[in-house]
């Protein structure tokens, strides 16, 4: 069956649920030209496939579970999830209603929604909220209700539309197997997830013919196979017999005829009900099935063939066959197809057509090989095929399904409902099968080679689409075997270069009229793997000055680079801006952090996504899970810190011709550049700088390190040069001045901070003499001078930075050394900024590491111009001090926070004094 | 609305704040103001609770089938969300009673809609229990036992709660209907001890323990029922006496049936089950021997109501053990028009009833008294059985036709199992036919047969074909085909047809004598197949078929070939005398006297022992037709002989 083409047409959209529609309950029934739909909601929708448009819709007072329809009396019952059997009457003038009001709506394409007609609780003609399946014969209603424990079938009087059933209405009942009712809590109960299957089987001769023998259920039997089934009391009293397929597996029949019961004489049901088999799973569907082919002198078609499909796909066939004695014997056969099945249908031949979530299948169950012939004796007829190969049709995932009464030259045409709610015809041409390669005639050869073709194509297409998943997990596969060498060649490096490297450098440069400070991160891949598809470089710049404080996430830029085939060897070179920013404002110290990451989104992703569009839904659910919750790997490289060492600059040192105009005062505010020319040359230097420089004594601060430390940690490279110079020289070694500072051997610098303040480091040798009683000790004296408290804090925090690994690494070998180190702000008050006093507040931490051990009980003093106001201060201090809360030294308490203690300071007291006696108000 | 807590105190102030102004000692204990919304709420309950009673009581009354179903419905629904809110609350003693009640009334009125009680009801009353537990903090004592271990704990501390006394009252009662309609006998006799603890010893005795029950009488300011606890206790005593009585009358224990059924017939019951009680009663004194009394209970029985079925059945069988042939045909044509007229069973109350109690008829049951097409068999059988043929012919055309017919509107059922199964009685009509002498219209009723399961016949010409060959494996055969053979070569045999006769014969025989008893375990098998397939029946299907041909051959002169069919007959079946009758009359026809006197000394010797196979009852078809070949004279035929040889020996 290769040449199994379906044409699909869709019809209308339906509205389903999110998830789709679920399998079981929704219906579909054609008669004529007419469409009856329900979708497992409280609707009914009637639709014309003529005219492609709805005709009408019915709202129920409850989930619509099954419908049918009794066509010669153009009736259609519905049953509704616990209220009970509703009829309604098809004939026009009942529907008029709705068609008036579309009759304007007509021509437009956008036509407003049909009115929903509501189905008013008075048309149920048999309440009984414990029905769960039913069907209607010509002047009977059989129906399967839900006992306490039992389930129960139940013959009725046929209620004609409009009419109540009548109280005498009940024929016959009958107990079928024990049921389990669903498990709940007190209440109502919950809706059954499988519904039982009811089937109405006649025998031939039958003289009630059923008005849908291809519609919703009914179906005709042969003689042989009916008696065999069913006994020869039904085919004597030529009964009509309900097939029932429970939830649990069940399969039973009822012959209707003998189930007439009274109140004082039920049904008794060994007598009545006949156990055919058990599939020990939920039945989906029974049908039947003609598989011989017929023979010319019999008019009817009967089926020969009964067949049931359990949810999971396990399929019973019972066919009447004639042992080799001549004896009547049922062949039953189990099959086992692809589940799980949604909803099935046979056509009038001898094709079975199931549904599952990833495709619908047809299998043929006609007999293998060429037809019985009667005149053959040694032959038996009846034989089912051992093994059934499912043909796909390639549509998924449809809930409901039946054979439209439409007969097709050789093919069949069904009506689905797709999980989405689509209504689709498909047309199936089942002539092209090998058993009949007669048939093929130069006239439809061309059309049969189109055929063909197009199926290769399709089946090209599929293929090429597999071989692409294919080729993309491969490919996933070979980039995250990379990540994982290249991960693991990072990780375990810990001691020595690592294999890939990250350095950092900065430099002041020009970008638009603007001197800003760039920071050079350069890629080094010295591995022998290649960063591929997936690396990015990713460097973070964290402005740490403002990293206590609250919009602290607003400070943390990352730049993610990626980077594209990088092989072994190769280098890559990253330039950031750091600053200064629009307003001017470039906070010092800045932390530039580097690391890869490698996005296992960008690249497993594509290959786990669902590119099959026929595959099974239930698999791509699992597909986020497979993802993990981050979403790649990090791997950090290399950390660096920018702080106001590296980004000073000495416009004076710059030989002539390497000097840009306009970097001499970077970043200049208009205004001032204004008033510098205004005040012409010669004058006093311009700018608020140069008034505070010109008003205020610079702030100072003194760093005193032992000289015989820091020989021994400058080490031999500064051989011949004095310590200060080569204090200097290391103090600015990552700034791009360095070259000249040691081409002139200078101890004392002046530079611009990128603000555009100046900043004044001399470098001079004293004795310290307070400290060990033992003598003098030689030491070195850096002093930092600034007229602005902030940069001055921010050079004095970057030359403790600089000196604090090199003493941690020498306090192993020197602890005897003792180092005092003071700090003093000459020329102000001694009062302290309100900054410092809040960090005297702090709990005292322990030092880290060494460091409390080298600078036990540190004396600070900050003393500050008398002018000053003191919100200026106050501000300047809180810089200073959160740069020293940065780098996570112990905060050495201000011992002369209230000014009552003067060090080295001459000639201010008074001033100091009147300050400290009336503090400020908001100080405190 | 905050519940009060399940303190005892501030329960004990509620309940007064209910019943009138609170009492001053207490009112401290709780605020005032939840004191006041809480007994407006409980009056709220109450007055929902009582509203949906008495909605419950119009559906009731609702002619409409339909409404009165949706009202029910909604009263239902309305008592599920009462119970809801009650129990959203913790359990508290003021507003148990109508928590127990509303309890009560939704069970009364799922079981009566559902016609039978349910798992899930017990788990409503395993609820309650619970709630009142909760109120003495005692709920995990006894949860281990189940539901008798927690009615033991409640009506344990009832006696501390008397306010709950009617409420737990009303509560046992279902429970105990419970137990009884799902046979749990032990726990019942357990649960009406404990509630009868104060009034009396321990009995075993149920109907003395149900009898001496006194449920308290409902206070007249108490929430509404639909159905008080006396009420209920009527009723179970009632159902239970019933249920006893057939119980014991179906096992054969006839006084203590008769005494059950005495108690049952004394207390309150609905018309129909009182008619079945009566009869029941028949029953049990026509089996006691006393005709008589057991037909005055049957004439009650009739007078009763509508359900004349099971009284006119029991009376056919008092007359048939009279030996009343008449009456008992008359009783059965009576039970035949009796059950044509379609019975619309009244719409049942809303309300525990005794039928509701009683376990359901099975057809063992001697209140069975089957349907229309039933009783229209048992009619023509008996007429059949008892020679009049006429009467038969015609009642089995009308049951035929009640079969057959499903042109006729109202649907008729057919006789179902463990009557005969529908091939016998197409074939029992066949013989009635003949016996009316109307061999016509029986080779119809054959040919429908054969007609209608043809299709269930071996194949006809691979049939002859392997015949042909001699396959070992003879085909399988239907019984009633033979069957349906015989009779038809017997109405040919009226119609003086010879030929065709013998023809149908032989074909009887060749299916007959292909059929080996391993054949039995193949094909469709029912339970009467099986009985028509038993070795017994098909030695005498064939007996009588060997009869039949050889009688046609002495009709036509051939008396060899009849001598043939005779002696296989004494051979396949030697315990059939008719056919060592024939066998000898042949014999002697023939002059072949030392045979002939053989077989009469074994025939003689015969008549001494009891009739092997007086137990076992032939198919009526073939009893009838055993009637038509039957030698009319056999004492005579015997006399002679014996008169005969006595002549030559003396010679």
């Amino acid at each position: 069956m290769a040449g199994l083409a379906p044409r699909v047409e869709y019809l209308a959209g339906f509205s389903c649920p999110l998830g789709g529609l679920a399998a079981g309950k929704p219906r579909v029934l054609c008669h004529g030209a007419e469409i009856f739909l329900s979708t497992g909601s409280e609707l009914v929708y009637v639709y014309d496939r003529e005219e492609r448009l709805l005709i009408a819709v019915y709202k129920f007072p409850g989930q619509v579970w099954d419908l049918e329809l009794l066509a010669l009396r153009r009736a259609l019952y519905v049953l509704c999830a616990r209220s009970g059997i509703y009829c309604l009457s098809l004939d026009q003038d009942n529907r008029s209603v709705s068609r008036d009001d579309k009759d304007d709506g007509d021509d437009q394409d956008s036509e407003p929604p049909d009115p929903v007609i509501p189905v008013h609780p008075d048309t149920c003609v048999l309440p009984d909220a414990t029905l769960h399946a039913f069907t209607v014969l010509d002047d009977m209603l059989v129906t399967l209700a839900q006992g306490p424990t039992q389930w129960k079938v139940q013959l009725f009087e046929r209620p004609c539309p409009g009419e109540d059933c009548r109280p005498g209405g009940q024929i016959g009942e009958v107990e079928l197997s024990t049921c389990t009712p669903p498990a709940g809590s007190l209440g109502e109960p919950a809706a059954p997830r499988f519904l039982p299957v009811l089937c109405c089987a006649s025998p031939p001769g039958s003289r009630a013919p059923h008005s849908h023998p291809w519609g919703s259920g009914g179906i005709t039997l042969e003689g042989a196979l009916f008696g065999l089934l069913f006994g020869p009391d039904a085919s004597l009293l030529e009964s009509p017999v309900i097939l029932c397929g429970l939830p649990d597996g069940q399969l039973c029949s009822v012959v209707l005829k003998t189930l007439v019961t009274s109140r004082l004489a039920p049904g008794d049901p060994k007598a009545l009900v006949k156990i055919l088999h058990h599939l020990e799973e939920p039945v989906i569907f029974i049908g039947a099935l003609r598989t011989e082919p017929l023979s010319e002198d019999v008019g009817d078609a009967y089926c020969d063939c009964v067949v049931a499909l359990g949810h999971h796909g396990r399929t019973l066939a019972i066919k009447a066959s004639w042992d080799e004695a001549g004896h009547l014997v049922p062949e039953l056969r189990e099959y086992s197809l692809p589940g799980p099945v949604l909803c099935a249908a046979c056509d009038r031949g001898s094709h079975v057509y199931h549904s599952t979530p990833s495709d619908l299948r047809v299998v043929d169950l006609a007999q293998e090989g060429s037809p019985w012939d009667p005149t053959q004796c040694d032959g038996f007829p009846g034989g089912l095929p051992s093994l059934l190969c499912p043909a796909s049709l390639s549509i998924c995932s449809v809930t409901t399904l039946s054979v439209s009464p439409r007969v097709l030259e050789g093919g069949a045409e069904l009506l689905a409902l797709s999980a989405k709610g689509r209504l689709m015809i498909c047309s199936l041409d089942l002539r092209s099968e090998t058993s009949h390669p007669t048939r093929v005639t130069s006239a439809n050869a061309g059309q049969k080679i189109k055929e063909l073709l197009s199926g290769i194509g399709t089946v090209s297409e599929r293929v090429s689409s597999l071989k692409k998943a294919v080729d993309q997990r491969d490919k996933a596969l070979t980039c995250l075997n990379e990540a994982m060498n290249v991960s693991c060649a990072l990780l375990s490096s810990r001691e020595g270069p690592r294999p890939i490297s990250c350095t950092i450098s900065t430099a002041w440069s020009r970008l638009q009229l603007q001197d800003v400070l760039t920071a050079t991160c350069l890629l080094e891949n010295s591995s022998g793997f290649s960063l591929d598809r997936g690396w990015a470089l990713c460097i973070q710049v964290l402005r740490s000055s403002r990293a206590l404080e609250l919009d602290s996430a607003i400070s943390a830029v990352t730049y993610t680079i990626p980077v594209d085939q990088l092989g072994p060897g190769g280098r890559r070179e990253v330039t950031l801006p750091l600053g200064p920013s629009e307003d001017g404002v470039l906070d010092l110290p800045v932390t530039v952090s580097c690391a890869l990451f490698y996005s296992l989104r960008e690249v497993v992703g594509g290959a786990l996504a669902p590119t099959d569009p026929f595959k099974d839904p239930s698999l791509d659910e699992c597909t986020p899970d497979v993802l993990p919750a981050q979403e790649g790997v990090c791997l950090p490289l290399s950390e660096h810190t920018v702080d106001m060492l590296q980004g000073l600059r000495f416009p004076g040192l710059a030989a002539p011709h390497t000097q840009a105009p306009g970097s001499l005062s970077p970043a200049r505010d208009p205004i001032h550049t204004f008033l510098g020319t205004c005040c012409g040359p010669g004058s006093q230097p311009a700018g608020s700088a140069s008034l505070r420089a010109k008003y205020l004594p610079p702030s100072v601060a003194t760093i005193k390190v032992s000289a015989e430390l820091l020989r021994a940690a400058l080490g031999d490279s500064h051989a011949g040069v004095s310590l200060c110079c080569a204090t200097l020289q290391w103090l600015l070694a990552e700034n791009a001045a360095v070259d000249i500072v040691r081409a002139q051997a200078l101890s004392s610098v002046q530079g611009v901070a990128p603000d555009g303040t100046d900043v004044h480091l001399i470098i001079r040798e004293v004795a310290v003499t307070d400290l060990c009683p033992a003598g003098p000790i030689q030491a070195l004296e850096i002093q930092v001078e600034s007229s602005s408290l902030a940069n001055m804090c921010r050079a004095h925090h970057a030359i403790i930075g600089r000196f604090q690994p090199v003493f941690i690494h020498l306090a192993a070998w020197s602890l005897g050394d003792l180092i005092r180190y003071t700090a003093s702000a000459t020329g102000g008050t001694s009062c302290c900024p309100s900054g410092y006093r809040d960090l005297s507040a702090l709990p005292q931490r322990p030092a880290l590491g060494g460091w409390g051990t080298l600078f036990p009980g540190s004396v600070w003093d900050l003393r500050s111009s008398p002018g000053s106001r003191p919100g200026r201060f106050q501000k300047a201090g809180r810089e200073a001090a959160l740069s020293w809360a940065k780098i996570g030294t112990a905060v050495p308490r201000p011992e002369a926070k209230d000014g009552q203690r003067e060090v080295g300071s001459e000639g201010k007291g008074p001033r100091r004094k009147s300050l400290a006696s009336k503090p400020p108000s908001g100080w405190g | 609305m905050e519940a009060p807590p399940g303190g005892q105190g501030s329960v004990r102030f509620s309940r007064k704040g209910c019943l009138g102004p609170a009492s001053a000692t207490m009112a401290h204990k709780t605020p005032l103001g939840s004191s006041a919304s809480q007994a407006s709420c409980l009056d709220l309950w109450r007055e929902k609770n009582d509203q949906l009673v008495r909605q419950a009581k119009v559906a009731q009354d609702s002619g409409l089938s339909l409404r009165r179903q949706q009202l029910a419905q909604d009263t239902l629904e309305g008592l599920r969300e009462l119970l809801h809110s009650l129990q959203g609350l913790p359990a508290a003693v003021s507003v148990l009673p109508l928590e127990l009640t509303v309890i009560c009334n939704f069970i009364t009125l799922r079981a009566s809609l559902a016609q039978g009680f349910t798992e899930d009801l017990a788990q409503y009353i395993q609820q309650g229990l619970e709630r009142v537990l909760e109120t003495q903090e005692q709920l995990e004592a006894r949860l281990e036992h189940g539901l008798r271990g927690l009615w033991e704990s409640v009506l344990h501390i009832s006696s501390l709660l008397p306010e709950l006394h009617t409420a737990l009252h009303h509560l046992a009662g279902l429970q105990a209907a419970f137990w009884l309609s799902t046979h749990r006998l032990g726990d019942l006799t357990l649960l009406l001890q404990t509630l009868n603890v104060s009034q009396s010893r321990a009995s075993e005795d149920l109907l003395l323990l149900l009898k001496t029950w006194r449920p308290p009488a409902e206070e007249s300011d108490a929430p509404l029922t639909l159905q008080n606890a006396r009420g209920l206790r009527d009723v179970l005593l009632t159902a239970f006496a019933c249920c006893q009585g057939l119980q014991e009358l179906i096992a054969g224990n006839l006084p203590r049936a008769l005494s059950s059924l005495h108690e049952a017939a004394s207390g309150l019951c609905p018309r129909p089950v009182l008619v079945q009680v009566y009869t029941a009663l028949g029953t049990c004194l026509r089996k006691m021997g006393s005709p008589q009394r057991a037909l005055l209970y049957l004439v009650a029985a009739l007078k009763e109501g509508s359900t004349w079925g099971p009284p006119l059945l029991e009376a056919s069988r008092l007359y048939q053990q009279l030996g009343n042939t008449a009456a008992e045909i008359e009783s059965l044509e009576l039970l035949v028009e009796a059950l044509s007229v379609t019975h619309i069973p009244e719409a049942p109350q809303l309300l525990i009833e005794v039928e509701l109690l009683l376990p359901r008829t099975d057809p063992a049951s001697p209140l069975h008294c089957g349907t229309h097409s039933q009783a229209k068999y048992l009619l023509a059988s008996r007429c059949l059985q008892t020679g009049r043929a006429e009467d038969a012919a015609e009642h089995y055309l009308d049951l035929l036709a009640l079969l057959l017919d499903s042109s006729e509107p109202k649907f008729s059922p057919p006789p179902c199992p463990p009557g005969p199964c529908v091939p016998e009685v197409f074939l029992e009509a066949a013989a009635a036919l003949i016996q009316a002498g109307r061999a016509q219209d029986a080779l119809t009723v054959c040919e429908e047969l054969l007609s209608r399961t043809s299709s269930l016949l071996p194949k006809r010409p691979r049939l002859w074909e392997d015949a042909r060959r001699g396959t070992k494996e003879s085909p399988h055969c239907l019984p009633w085909v033979s069957a349906t053979y015989l009779l038809q070569g017997q109405a040919w045999v009226q119609l003086g047809a010879q030929k065709e006769a013998i023809s149908e014969f032989s074909r009887c025989l060749e299916l007959l004598f292909q059929a080996t008893p391993k054949d039995k375990e193949q094909g469709p098998a029912s339970s009467c197949e099986q009985r028509c397939t038993s070795d017994v029946a098909l030695q005498q299907l064939r007996a009588a078929t060997l009869i039949s041909r050889g009688l046609e051959w002495v009709a036509s002169g051939q008396d060899t070939k009849a001598l043939q069919d005779f002696l296989l007959s004494v051979q396949v079946c030697p315990g059939n005398r008719d056919a060592s009758f024939h066998l000898l009359q042949t014999l002697r026809r023939l002059d072949r006297r030392d045979e002939a006197a053989a077989l009469w000394r074994r025939l003689e010797a015969q008549t001494e022992l009891p009739q092997e196979n007086a137990t076992w009852s032939l198919p009526l078809y073939l009893e009838t037709c055993f009637g038509w070949i039957r030698p009319p004279d056999r004492e005579t035929l015997l006399e002679e002989f014996r008169t005969s040889l006595l002549e030559t020996c003396d010679l």
